[in-house]
C-alpha cells in the first residue's frame, strides 16, 4: 500500500502539489486523472524519488520514502516518452535493471537471460529481444520500457502518460493489455493520463488530481454517477457545468433559469453549481423566451460514429454539448445560429451547493 | 511547351523520357556538385598537390648548400637509421599520449558539469564562453607565460617555499617534459571539452533517471550509460588535441629548452638550415603518423550514426 499524507511541492510562488492526500492499495490499478499541467508528472516524480516533496510524508508499506534516493525506493517508472537507452539492445535495456541495480544484482548471466525471456513473452516481444531500440515501432518501445520496470518486480508501478506517444488503435489494446499483465503480476498500477476515457476504462479506483490536491477518488462507476465536486464532473467530460444562485427551489444562472431535482433543499441565496450530463439533453424547437430552461443557439456538431455532439451557445455566451447516441433514433439536422430549446429532466442534474462568498 | 519540345530535338525528348524522380535526382547530384567545387579545388591545390610534392622531395639529393631533383633513399635511410631522429618519434608519441591522457581526465569532469548536471542552458553557454577566455590572448603568451609560472624562482616555487612546504626550488619544473606536457594540456584541454559536453548535453535526462529507478547508483549509470552515450565526443575531442599535438613544436620549443625534440621541431630546424629533402621525410612520417591515429581513433567508434 502506498501512501501520501499532506504532501506539497511549490516552484517558487507556484504550488504544484498542495496537501494532497493518496492511498493506492495493493493489487490494484488507480488511474490518475488530471489536466495538463495540474502537477500529475511532478506528483509521480515524487513518489519515485525523482524530486522531494517540500511537506509531507510517502510510505510504501509501512515504510518511509521521501528522503530515500530513487534508486534505492523499489518504485518502478515508466516514462511517457519511453526513456530507453538509445546505445542498448531490447535484451539489454530489459536486463539493465537486473544487472546494475546496486541492491541484490543478478549476476548468473543464464538467470538474466532466462528472466528477460519470460518478461519478453509477458509483454509480447518474444524474438525481439536482439534488436536496437531504435529500429522498433512505438508500441513496442512501450512495451519494451513496461518488461524493464516489470523485471525487476517493483512493489508499486507509475505510469506516466503510458499510452500518450501511441496511436489511438494501439491505445485501445495497450489498454486492455496492461490491465491483464498487472492482474498476472498482482502488483500496484498508478497511471497518470489526461484522458477521462483512458482514466474511466483502466482504473480499478479512479483519482481526479484538481488545484493540487485529490478532489475524489472513487471506482470509474461510482466516479462517474455521483462526482463530488464541480470540478470532479468537469474533469470527466460528460457534464456541463452550470453555475447560480437558488431562488424559490430554482437555480437562476446565466443561461436561464432552472428546476433543481427534488430533495436539493438550499435555501433563497444560496450559491450553487450543477451538472447536466450531455446525453440528458433533448433539443427541442424554439419555444416561448419566458419559459423555464435553456434556450440557445447552435453552433455546430461533430460526428463521432457512434455518437453525435453537438455544440450550442446560450444567451450569456456559453458553450452548452449536447450528445446523442445514435443507437436512439437520429436528431434532425439543426440550423446553425437557429435558436433551440435544450429541455432536460431536472433529477439528472447533479447539484453541488457552494460555500457562499 | 510542345512545339518547343519538337524543335529543339532529341535532346530534349530524352530528358522528358526521364521521370520526374530521376530528374530530381539529377538536379540534386547537379547541385550537390556544384557546392562541393570551391573545397575540391582548393583541398587539391592546397593540400593534394603540396602532399605529392612532399613526398617527391623526400627522395631529392640534398647537399649541403643544395638541393637537386635527382632521386634517392639517401635521407630515408639517414633518418630512420638515426637514434636521434627515431627518438624524436618516440618523444613525438609519448608527449602524444601523455597529453592526451591528461586532457581527457581533466577535461571529461568539466565537461559532465557543464553538459549534464547544469541544466540551465544560458549558463552552459557562458561556462563554455569562460573555458576559450584563454584563447583571447595569443598562443604566444600563453605558452610564454608558462615560463614565469613554472621557473625555478617563479610563481610555483615562490608560493611552495614561502609555504614551507619545501626549501629548495623544483628545478626540472621548466624545460623539461613535463613543462611540454603541462603547457600542452592547459592549451588543448578545452579541445576535449567541447565535443564531449555537446554530445553530454544530448543526452535526455529522462534516460539517466530511468536508469536511477531501475536501481543502479552513479558508477554504474556513469559507465553503462553516460561513457557510452558520449563516447562520440570523446573521440571526436581526442582526434582534435591528437592532430594538434601531433603537429606541435612551439610549445616544445618555448617550454623545453630544445631538450624536446618533437617531429615538429625537427622540421623547423631542417627547414631553418634549408635541409628541404630531411624536412619532408620528417614531414612524410608525421602524416603517416597522424593517419594512423585518426583512423584507430575513428574505429573506436561510429561517428557517421551520431552524425
Amino acid at each position: 500500500m502506498l501512501t501520501l499524507k499532506s504532501v506539497s511541492r511549490h516552484y517558487g510562488q507556484a504550488s504544484a502539489i498542495d496537501g494532497l492526500d493518496l492511498v493506492v492499495p495493493d493489487d490494484s490499478y488507480v488511474s490518475l486523472l488530471g489536466a495538463s499541467g495540474s502537477g500529475k508528472t511532478t506528483l509521480l516524480r515524487i513518489i519515485a524519488g525523482f524530486e522531494e516533496p517540500d511537506n509531507g510524508t510517502i510510505s510504501l508499506r509501512g515504510a518511509r520514502l521521501d528522503g530515500v534516493p530513487p534508486h534505492k525506493r523499489g518504485v518502478g517508472f515508466v516514462f511517457q516518452n519511453f526513456a530507453l537507452f538509445p546505445h542498448l539492445s531490447v535484451e539489454d535495456n530489459v536486463a539493465f535493471g537486473l544487472r546494475y541495480r546496486e541492491e541484490r544484482p543478478v549476476r548468473d548471466k543464464a538467470e538474466v537471460r532466462e528472466r528477460v525471456q519470460t518478461i519478453l513473452g509477458l509483454v509480447g516481444l518474444e524474438g525481439l529481444g536482439r534488436r536496437a531500440v531504435g529500429a522498433i515501432s512505438g508500441g513496442q518501445k512501450q512495451r519494451v520500457a513496461l518488461a524493464r520496470t516489470l523485471i525487476a518486480e517493483p512493489k508499486i508501478v507509475l505510469l506516466d502518460e503510458p499510452l500518450g506517444a501511441l496511436d489511438a488503435n494501439l491505445r485501445e489494446r495497450m489498454c486492455d493489455e496492461l490491465r491483464a499483465i498487472r492482474q498476472r503480476l498482482g502488483i500496484s498500477f498508478l497511471h497518470v493520463t489526461g484522458s477521462e476515457t483512458e482514466a474511466l476504462l483502466m482504473g480499478d479506483q479512479v483519482a481526479v488530481l484538481a488545484d493540487g490536491a485529490i478532489a475524489q477518488i472513487a471506482p470509474p462507476d461510482d466516479l462517474f454517477r455521483s462526482p463530488a465536486s464541480a470540478t470532479v464532473a468537469r474533469h470527466l467530460n460528460a457534464f456541463n457545468i452550470i453555475s447560480g444562485t437558488v431562488s424559490d427551489g430554482r437555480l437562476r444562472s446565466p443561461v436561464g433559469a432552472l428546476a433543481l431535482p427534488t430533495g436539493t433543499g438550499a435555501r433563497n441565496g444560496q450559491p450553487m453549481s450543477v451538472a447536466l450530463p450531455y446525453d440528458g439533453i433533448a433539443v427541442k424547437p424554439r419555444r416561448d423566451e419566458a419559459s423555464d430552461g435553456i434556450s440557445a443557439r447552435f453552433v455546430t456538431a461533430e460526428f463521432k460514429g457512434p455518437s453525435m455532439l453537438s455544440f450550442f451557445r446560450a444567451a450569456d455566451g456559453s458553450l452548452i454539448q449536447s450528445l446523442v447516441h445514435l443507437s436512439e433514433p437520429r436528431p434532425p439536422r439543426y440550423e446553425p445560429d437557429q435558436v433551440y430549446a435544450l429541455d432536460f429532466d431536472p433529477e439528472l442534474l447533479i447539484a453541488f451547493p457552494e460555500r457562499a462568498y | 511547351m510542345d512545339l518547343a519540345n519538337q524543335s529543339n530535338g532529341a535532346a530534349i525528348k530524352r530528358e522528358d523520357a526521364l521521370s520526374p524522380a530521376r530528374k530530381r535526382a539529377r538536379r540534386d547530384e547537379i547541385q550537390a556538385l556544384k557546392l562541393a567545387a570551391p573545397g575540391i579545388v582548393w583541398m587539391t591545390l592546397f593540400m593534394v598537390l603540396p602532399m605529392i610534392m612532399v613526398v617527391y622531395v623526400s627522395f631529392w639529393t640534398q647537399t649541403t648548400f643544395a638541393i637537386e631533383p635527382t632521386l634517392t633513399v639517401d635521407s630515408w635511410v639517414r633518418f630512420l637509421t638515426s637514434p636521434t631522429y627515431l627518438d624524436s618519434i618516440v618523444t613525438t608519441l609519448f608527449i602524444w599520449i601523455v597529453v592526451l591522457a591528461a586532457t581527457l581526465v581533466i577535461g571529461y569532469p568539466v565537461a559532465l558539469l557543464i553538459g549534464l548536471m547544469i541544466r540551465n542552458v544560458t549558463l552552459q553557454t557562458a561556462l563554455l564562453v569562460v573555458c576559450i577566455i584563454p584563447f583571447w590572448t595569443s598562443f604566444l603568451i600563453r605558452v610564454i607565460a608558462w615560463r614565469p609560472t613554472l621557473g625555478t624562482e617563479g610563481a610555483i616555487n615562490s608560493i611552495l617555499i614561502n609555504l614551507g612546504l619545501i626549501e629548495t626550488p623544483f628545478t626540472s619544473l621548466l624545460f623539461s617534459e613535463l613543462a611540454v606536457i603541462i603547457g600542452m594540456a592547459q592549451i588543448y584541454c578545452v579541445f576535449m571539452v567541447g565535443p564531449i559536453t555537446f554530445m553530454l548535453a544530448r543526452i535526455d535526462h529522462s534516460i539517466i533517471e530511468a536508469a536511477r529507478d531501475l536501481g543502479a547508483g552513479f558508477g554504474k549509470i556513469f559507465w553503462r550509460i553516460i561513457l557510452p552515450l558520449s563516447l562520440p565526443g570523446v573521440v571526436v575531442g581526442a582526434v582534435f588535441v591528437s592532430v594538434m599535438v601531433l603537429g606541435e613544436f612551439a610549445t616544445a620549443a618555448a617550454l623545453s629548452g630544445r631538450k624536446v625534440n618533437m617531429l615538429g621541431n625537427i622540421i623547423v630546424s631542417q627547414v631553418g638550415s634549408l635541409k628541404w629533402a630531411f624536412a619532408s621525410v620528417a614531414g612524410v612520417i608525421l602524416t603517416i603518423i597522424i593517419a594512423i591515429v585518426i583512423t584507430t581513433l575513428l574505429r573506436i567508434v561510429n561517428i557517421r550514426k551520431e552524425m
